[in-house]
């Protein structure tokens, strides 16, 4: 579980994070949803410390950071080796090809040896299928495959969660379906993962948990079923006005 | 030919005779002032772009000492960019033992070569870090990995691809400007074809010939910059470049 309490973050004036009060339930998939500009990045980003808040407290069950305190190297690692990132436009490392893409952060960060890193990520590309891509480099690979492969480099560290900022917003819908149903499946075999997305069928369908945020504030926070079947006002508004029947 | 050159025969015979002397210098002056001094002023080039590019940590023992570095590095490239380089040869040759410093003119020559390379090259170096987006330090940052390891592991491979083709201009002038070195005593490939001109009285042939030395030196260093272009972008075309 990770709890994060009263997250402040703003901008100059602008108050991006205004008081927020979230859990990320362990083993579930929870997707975080709201307009543009609402914050969800700035809150996912705030777990791995892409973003550091201005004041709150982060915690897990054995690890608690306080983000206006100065933070310890060690501390700052352990908190980032909690997570792991995919972002929207994937941000494979251009340079290296696709097996070094997924062992580079294992070997020189975890220490894995070399073999073994190898090994394990065959066993990831056999689960989204691109085994036969080991040794293409990312410009040679199409938008859905380079962000499976994103998913594959940000589960190698075997992170607790993984944070998934709008993986499928720059995707055609075929492509989009491709890395979809790959986090559906890792949802039900019990991965964590928290995910921004606008696509309301897949939160629908995969989703454990919805947190709905808006100009900073928690507006929802709760069971899947609760916020699509009995939804307030806002909430109805926020569906409606994505809906296009 | 004959028509620039008169008759071709004695003229050849001069370039014959010219010829081993002047590689002689080219190997001996020309070529070792440029590669040493390419190499110590890329050093001070990566050191004095990495002082520029990366913010220091809120540790106030890290961030003063590190600011007052980035003012001098600043300094620095100011001064070296601001002046001629044939007046920095100079105040270096002929200055300094003034203040009671002396130094051997192939020393002071690599010196001032250096020192202005470092200073143009560390901006092109900058500029090619910051090109590599910030995008590339999230994803390495969200694996775990520290600053140094991503500068060596993520950002430098990306970045030296993009920094080969100004860094060859900046290589190939600086071949070219060791013919400054003349001017302060030292006998490389263009002093020595003074020299020759003055007792054969061949000027149009003596410089055309070692213009054409220098053309040589450069079209090997083009040569090796398309090579090493080739090698670090492989991963563009997915290396069936």
């Amino acid at each position: 579980m990770i709890e994060m309490n009263n997250i402040q973050k703003s901008y100059g004036k602008q108050k991006v994070l205004n008081d927020i009060n979230v859990k990320f339930p362990k083993g579930e998939t929870t997707v975080i949803i709201g307009p543009s500009g609402s914050g969800k990045s700035t809150l996912l980003r705030s777990i791995d410390l892409l973003v550091r808040p201005d004041s709150g407290i982060i915690k897990f069950p054995d690890l608690e950071v306080d983000y206006s305190n100065p933070i310890s190297k060690q501390k700052r690692s352990n908190l980032i080796n909690k997570t792991s990132m995919v972002f929207q436009n994937w941000n494979l490392f251009p340079h290296l090809n696709v097996i070094d893409n997924i062992t580079i952060a294992p070997i020189n960060v975890q220490k894995v040896k070399k073999d073994v890193a190898i090994k394990k990520a065959y066993d990831l590309l056999r689960k989204v299928d691109l085994e036969s891509y080991a040794n293409r480099y990312p410009s040679e690979l199409s938008g859905g495959q380079q962000q499976r492969i994103s998913i594959c480099r940000a589960l190698a560290v075997q992170p607790e969660y993984i944070l998934l900022d709008e993986p499928t917003s720059a995707l055609d819908p075929e492509l989009e379906s491709q890395v979809l149903k790959l986090l559906k499946e890792l949802g039900e075999q019990k991965q964590s993962i928290i995910m921004i997305t606008h696509n309301m069928d897949f939160a629908k369908s995969a989703a454990d948990n919805i947190l709905f945020i808006e100009d900073g504030k928690v507006q929802f926070q709760g069971k899947k079923d609760e916020f699509f079947n009995n939804p307030n006002e806002r909430i109805k508004e926020f569906l409606n006005g994505i809906s296009i029947i | 030919m004959p028509i620039i050159f008169g008759s071709i025969t004695p003229d050849l015979k001069i370039v014959m005779s010219a010829l081993p002397d002047l590689l002689m210098a080219m190997l001996k002056f020309t070529i070792p002032l440029a590669l040493i001094s390419f190499a110590i002023g890329l050093v001070i080039a990566i050191l004095t772009a990495l002082i520029k590019f990366l913010k220091p940590s809120e540790n106030i023992f890290i961030k003063v000492p590190w600011n007052c570095l980035k003012a001098f590095a600043n300094f620095y490239v100011w001064l070296f960019r601001s002046t001629p380089l044939l007046v920095q040869l100079f105040l270096i040759f002929f200055g300094l033992p003034s203040l009671n410093i002396q130094i051997p003119a192939f020393i002071a020559a690599v010196i001032g070569f250096s020192l202005n390379l470092g200073a143009y090259a560390s901006e092109t170096i900058k500029s090619a870090l910051l090109s590599v987006p910030q995008d590339q330090w999230d994803a390495a940052y969200t694996l775990g990995f520290s600053t140094r390891q991503i500068l060596i592991k993520i950002i430098l491979p990306q970045a030296t691809r993009i920094v080969l083709p100004p860094l060859s201009n900046e290589f190939i002038g600086l071949v070219k400007d060791t013919s400054l070195a003349s001017t302060i005593t030292i006998m490389e490939m263009f002093q020595l074809s003074q020299q020759m001109t003055s007792t054969n009285y061949k000027p149009l042939l003596m410089y055309s010939l070692v213009a054409l030395l220098y053309a040589f030196l450069c079209s090997l260093l083009s040569l090796l910059q398309k090579y090493l272009e080739k090698r670090s972008s492989k991963f563009l075309n997915g290396g069936n470049n």
